[in-house]
């Protein structure tokens, strides 16, 4: 049966203050996802159970290879779990369909790639007013304005990815993964491929929009200074968080 | 986006422009070859002047198929007939040298009288048995003069006029000279009979077929509705060949482009599937783009049509290439149909990549 989505965005248009909501917005359990390589079965996760509460800022850290970005695309509704549930607003990801997963991650979900993950053909102003054309609300130019200004993105909408620095295309990123107002924020090494001062930057800019609107934010790092500035740190080891599972 | 996606690549862009112009100018050009020689055709056997056109039994309506079996002496029978104001026969033979011609073997007053004569350009009439008249179409293309000796049929000609054309042929030699070249004395291969009144030509027709059962007996007035491709045997299927073959040119460029297009931006794919793009989006937007190239395709392949068409008519004056605003629409409704087909396929597979292999894709 077809799990009914709430596409529609919060009222409160501009305003992310988190509210004192107990459920959390993200709930996995015994959450297993399992890759056949040729006639063996390889486990990226095996068993992970964790709550995110909304206003939530999670660094989820761990060696490679022990399924961070894994767990990051399944909690995303980019890669359907091999077993166990998953709960993203109260929406069941290993229940969905495709196209259903495809309608939740258009209306719950912004990500950030560690390799920017601009279109090439965009520039910055329509790479960011992609997610709100997409959106069903259309574009929103007030919205597109304020979160411009907010990334100080201002002066640098009409320059393609070719043309912006590192830092910089992750802003335009950060920038199309709140545009749509997203329940929760996913950014896979967001600093991955960036200075020491672009990393700082995007890092601050990722606090500020936790601390100050509220947005809820997973972080995927391997970086313990950029994971300090997470609330909460998950620390994962071969398929299984290890620690921080729980808010204590 | 799509517009932005189109001028990415620039070079393949332009490619794939230039084949779909290349399918539409295939298209128009052997649609207005064909078609053009059929009109043309009928104009110039409508210019004779005549109202009524009688062939023997089972004649093609392409005259330069009919051979030459009927007697002379018919024409006397239809002379006679009420309302017949002139017969004038003629013998058609076909020429292959430097090009393709029909020559009228004429008698040069009854066919005068039925045509209402030639306008002379430069010379005279026929006089002797070796004169040959040349329109001003064929003179102008093969440069020829008055007073010129032109060698055709392995027989020297001397050009001792040059006509206004659209009197049914360009080349015009005595009946007598063109029938014994053919061996077929007292033969013509049609009639041309013009009536002392055109509304007489319906009951002329009805007395014709009733001298004549078997024979084909036509009315000018109608030539033109007549001399189409589905008349002549082989033309249709030729024409759909082509037509065919245009297609495959579209549909086989436009799959390799957005073949290519897909596998280059699997990851732009992926970003799009992560924002949350549906299969259809992605559909559409290969879609898109494939219809704006096609549509460019088609700008340029009507262009290229006229181009061609202007560089044939300088090089050989005696074509004529008929463009028309029907078969430049069929033409454009073919292209984007190859092109959509083309692009289907691509399209399909992209709106199936996996997000997580295509983010991952180098």
């Amino acid at each position: 049966m077809a799990n009914t989505i709430n596409i529609f965005p919060s009222t409160e248009t501009l305003s992310f203050a988190a509210e004192p909501v107990l459920e959390p917005i993200l709930k996995t359990e015994n959450l297993w996802k399992v890759y056949r390589t040729g006639q063996v079965d390889v486990p990226a996760l095996r068993g992970v159970s964790i709550e995110i509460f909304p206003g939530e800022f999670v660094s989820i850290m761990g060696p490679s290879g022990c399924g961070k970005s894994t767990m990051l695309h399944v909690i995303g509704g980019l890669a359907r779990p091999t077993k166990g549930r998953v709960f993203l607003d109260g929406n069941d990801l290993a229940a969905m369909s495709d196209s259903e997963r495809t309608l939740l991650r258009r209306h719950k979900v912004g990500f950030v790639f560690q390799k920017f993950n601009l279109l090439p053909t965009l520039d910055a102003y329509h790479n960011i007013a992609l997610a709100q054309h997409l959106h069903e609300n259309g574009f929103d130019p007030h919205r597109f304005d304020v979160v411009a200004n907010l990334l100080g993105l201002g002066t640098r909408l009409k320059h393609k990815p070719s043309e912006l620095s590192g830092g910089e295309q992750q802003r335009v990123a950060i920038a199309r993964a709140i545009i749509s107002e997203p329940k929760i924020v996913l950014a896979d090494e967001p600093t991955g491929n960036l200075d020491t001062k672009s990393s700082d930057n995007v890092l601050g800019i990722l606090r500020q929009l936790n601390k100050d609107l509220g947005q809820t934010i997973v972080m995927i790092t391997h970086n313990p200074d950029a994971a300090a500035y997470g609330n909460r740190v998950l620390h994962m080891r071969d398929g299984l968080v290890v620690d921080g599972a729980n808010v204590h | 986006m799509i517009g932005h996606n189109v001028m990415h690549r620039p070079v393949r862009t332009l490619i794939t422009i230039i084949a779909v112009a290349v399918e539409v100018t295939l298209v128009i050009i052997v649609v207005g070859l064909t078609s053009g020689l059929l009109s043309e055709s009928a104009k110039r056997i409508e210019g004779v002047g005549a109202d009524i056109m009688v062939q023997p039994p089972s004649a093609s309506v392409f005259m330069a198929f009919s051979g030459a079996p009927m007697p002379i002496r018919l024409g006397d029978k239809l002379k006679e007939l009420d309302y017949v104001q002139d017969v004038a026969p003629v013998l058609l033979q076909f020429n292959s040298v430097n090009g393709l011609d029909i020559i009228y073997g004429i008698d040069s007053a009854s066919f005068r009288s039925v045509s209402g004569g030639f306008v002379f350009h430069e010379g005279h009439g026929l006089k002797k048995p070796d004169d040959m008249l040349v329109d001003d179409i064929y003179a102008k293309s093969k440069k020829v003069k008055v007073g010129q000796t032109l060698r055709i049929l392995e027989h020297d000609f001397h050009v001792v006029g040059i006509v206004e054309h659209g009197k049914g042929a360009r080349l015009f030699v005595e009946l007598a000279t063109l029938q014994a070249m053919a061996g077929a004395s007292d033969k013509a291969s049609v009639f041309f009979i013009k009536c002392d009144r055109p509304d007489r030509t319906p009951a002329v027709m009805d007395e014709i077929r009733q001298l004549l059962p078997r024979y084909e007996i036509r009315p000018l007035k109608d030539f033109i509705s007549l001399m189409t491709s589905s008349n002549l045997p082989g033309l249709g299927a030729f024409i759909n060949s082509m037509i065919g073959i245009a297609v495959a040119i579209g549909f086989l460029v436009i799959f390799l482009s957005m073949y290519t297009t897909i596998i280059e931006r699997t990851r732009e794919i992926g970003i799009l599937k992560s924002l949350g793009a549906s299969k259809p989006y992605i559909v559409r937007i290969i879609l898109s783009e494939t219809t704006l190239l096609c549509l460019a395709g088609i700008v340029g392949g009507v262009g290229l049509s006229f181009l061609c068409r202007t560089i044939f008519l300088d090089l050989f004056p005696t074509l004529t290439i008929l463009i028309t605003a029907g078969w430049i629409l069929r033409a454009a409704g073919i292209a984007i149909v190859g092109g959509l087909l083309g692009a289907a396929y691509p399209a399909w597979l992209a709106s199936r990549r996996d997000p997580v292999e295509a983010l991952a894709y180098e």
